[in-house]
């Protein structure tokens, strides 16, 4: 009986000691629908250097992943940190469910410029940025060429025009692929556009909404037009699914990021070049980016923070860049001397970066990309001018602000 | 606490009968209450906040009718209304009548019977979401197979996206809805069929009856319960219907497929209006149960005076 209860005082000793490193789960969502082997190796030196804590990193595709980040939020079982679309964050900041972050000023230096826009509201930042894109025009020379043109960067709207009607016109293919079809992408096709002819959607400064102007009146006349020369039925389409007409050779061009390269067939002969300039503007493109976002009320608040500033810095940011192909989140020049970007095509998609617009922040995000979509859709089936159905977006707009 | 329970003993056997149905009733009312009327109230009480993602820390504030006058109101509303009868009406007419022949057919004296019956579930056994992206599919402009046997055809000088325009759109949601739907609506009439009396047929026939007249005469009166009450609950599922839509278009183009609950959805979910969605969620039930209403009153006279329709008495 004196051993049995030695042994229980043991046990219960035992377990008082061992609390402090019971077993923490760090619960992360990945948008995307994969763990990039850069991301998984950050986290499993993260888990080494915390004994007893793991990271539950679950990987989620796009479609839902936001929805599925934000109702568990809502639900009161917030996720510890999410890699998510920078456009949420007001939201989610605004409604208390994630936490302000720490950029080191060190690290604020490092980043390209405007990227640090994509995450601020109220004068603080609200995830870290880890993924960013700019995009650019890719064309089909061997369809250009079969249409009796000469392969060369158009620099105008009206040069892109001409050369997406010779491919309709004489090839079997449509000249262009846009989209239309309920979906972010088709918003961000249209900004690209947007902010190569001087246009903006709101003024980061006042907050005020500045889409119901000349430039987008004349941009969304362009993108109808554009639609008579682009693949049947636009408005079936978002981006991944012009890159599959791409490749059949059913486009001769469309708007993509610099993961493209990587996603098109090795047998078309491609020239990628920056977005046309509009007649009131100079080629643009627009800035994206995802950011690791911390949320409020999970039982690891601070280990989440330590993470998700650990996932998106140095080396390991760069190596995620690089093996993903995606446009430089950081200057990288400024920390190594080999850096991935210095060919001609990665400049196409760096030159633009001090130039580009950014994704707008609105608090209620969804109103934006339904506002934009809306009249782009009204555009393409010709319901109504192009300066009513932008008024009518920028009213949406205003709700959503 | 004694005299309490004594106070709640029966008295009478009938009384003791009573405590014992209630007994017997109250988990299944427990039950309810919890999965139907606590969720309805909620909504109905959600529905007259400003419910948000905004308002999830502080709480909600009460507004009012304000919800409902915003969605009433709203320039969009009377054309979600009208559509969704209208796509509520021809999906289920399509769904009855498709049934009817199918069942008709199915009943009939044919060879591999069995082997056809079964090869008629499939659409309604598999998964809506697996059925839909099929569909998904063979409404690709580029790549469907209906937009490429229409070219083969000569129906359409090139590829045609199904989902890429308003009205197509719209009436291929109602296809998929009709073939995931039809399935069910036979097997419901093709059991009512098999329950009619066979000497009615036989009398009819040495009459003289023609087959059209027998069916007519004979298999829709007999099967007009069944007919009514599927039409019902078609009507009502076909009314919710989500999963469809929305894997389909979404409700786009531009609205095009735009159903109440969609609105509902695209209102509570995808734009985290609560208050707002529940407000439409409301509409959703009222509207319902006022259709119900009027369905069932307007075949409950006609039954009375026809019998069931068509058949004079």
């Amino acid at each position: 009986m004196k051993n049995i209860k030695k042994a229980l005082f043991l046990a219960v000793l035992g377990a008082g000691l061992m609390a402090p490193v019971q077993a923490e789960e760090v619960h992360m969502i990945m948008c995307g629908g994969e763990i990039r082997d850069a991301d998984k190796a950050v986290i499993a030196a993260f888990e080494a250097s915390h004994a007893g804590v793991t990271v539950n990193a679950e990987a989620v595709p796009w479609g839902t992943c936001q929805d599925k980040s934000m109702t568990l939020a809502a639900a009161g079982d917030p996720v510890g940190l999410a890699y998510i679309g920078s456009r949420t964050l007001k939201q989610l900041g605004r409604s208390g469910l994630i936490l302000p972050v720490e950029i080191s000023e060190e690290k604020q230096a490092l980043y390209q410029p405007g990227i640090l826009n994509t995450v601020s509201d109220g004068g603080q930042f609200w995830g870290f940025p880890h993924a960013f894109s700019t995009k650019a025009l890719f064309i089909n020379c061997g369809l250009v060429e079969e249409a009796g043109e000469a392969c060369v960067a158009p620099r105008t709207w009206t040069g892109l025009y001409n050369m997406a009607k010779a491919v309709n016109d004489n090839t079997s293919a449509a000249g262009i692929g846009i989209t239309g079809k309920d979906f972010d992408n088709t918003m961000h096709q249209f900004l690209n556009y947007l902010y190569s002819n001087g246009g903006s959607v709101s003024d980061a400064a006042t907050g005020e909404i500045t889409f119901n102007s000349p430039e987008t009146v004349e941009t969304l006349e362009f993108y109808g037009k554009l639609a008579g020369v682009a693949q049947e039925g636009p408005m079936g389409y978002e981006r991944s699914q012009l890159t599959q007409l791409y490749n059949d050779g059913q486009i001769g061009m469309y708007i993509n990021g610099p993961w493209g390269a990587g996603q098109h067939n090795d047998n078309i002969a491609e020239i990628v070049v920056p977005i046309p300039a509009g007649p009131s503007g100079e080629s643009g493109t627009l800035l994206i980016t995802d950011s690791v976002a911390v949320f409020k009320g999970s039982a690891n608040e601070a280990l989440a923070m330590e993470l998700a500033d650990a996932l998106t810095s140095g080396e390991a940011q760069y190596d995620l860049d690089m093996s993903w192909g995606l446009t430089p989140i950081l200057q990288y020049d400024k920390m190594r001397d080999d850096v991935y970007y210095t060919t001609d095509y990665w400049q196409t998609f760096v030159a633009p970066i001090g130039s580009g617009g950014p994704e707008p922040m609105f608090e209620d995000f969804k109103a934006l990309q339904m506002g934009i979509n809306s009249a782009i859709q009204g555009m393409i089936l010709g319901e109504g001018s192009a300066a009513d159905l932008v008024a009518e977006a920028a009213e949406t707009l205003a709700e959503g602000l | 606490m004694s005299d309490l329970l004594q106070m709640l003993k029966p008295k009478t056997k009938a009384q003791s009968t009573t405590l014992f149905a209630w007994a017997l009733i109250a988990p299944a009312a427990i039950y309810m209450f919890l999965i139907v009327v606590w969720p309805l109230v909620e909504t109905f009480r959600l529905s007259f906040t400003n419910s948000n993602l905004g308002t999830l820390i502080e709480g909600a504030d009460y507004i009012g009718w304000a919800n409902y006058e915003k969605a009433l109101g709203g320039r969009k509303f009377p054309a979600i209304v009208n559509r969704t009868f209208y796509w509520m009406f021809l999906s289920v007419s399509l769904k009855i009548i498709l049934g009817l022949i199918g069942a008709t057919l199915l009943a009939s004296n044919i060879r591999a019977r069995g082997i056809i019956r079964a090869l008629v579930m499939p659409p309604w056994i598999i998964p809506i979401a697996i059925g839909c992206f099929g569909w998904l599919w063979l409404y690709n402009g580029h790549f469907g197979l209906l937009s490429n046997f229409a070219e083969m055809v000569g129906i359409t000088d090139g590829p045609f996206s199904f989902l890429g325009y308003k009205k197509s759109a719209f009436y291929s949601a109602v296809v998929t809805d009709v073939w995931i739907g039809t399935p069910m609506v036979t097997l419901f009439f093709l059991a009512a069929m098999q329950g009619v009396p066979r000497d009615l047929y036989e009398a009819a026939y040495v009459d003289g009856a023609s087959r059209w007249y027998r069916f007519r005469r004979i298999t829709m009166p007999q099967i007009m319960p069944t007919v009514v009450t599927m039409a019902l609950l078609s009507a009502i599922w076909t009314f919710n219907s989500f999963e469809i839509i929305w894997i389909l278009t979404e409700g786009g183009p531009r609205g095009a497929t735009t159903t109440l609950i969609i609105d509902t959805f695209k209102t509570a979910i995808f734009s985290y209006k609560f208050g707002a969605g529940a407000t439409r969620a409301v509409l959703v039930v009222l509207i319902l149960g006022v259709f119900s209403i009027i369905y069932l009153t307007v075949l409950g006279r006609l039954s009375r005076k026809y019998g069931y329709l068509g058949v004079q008495k």
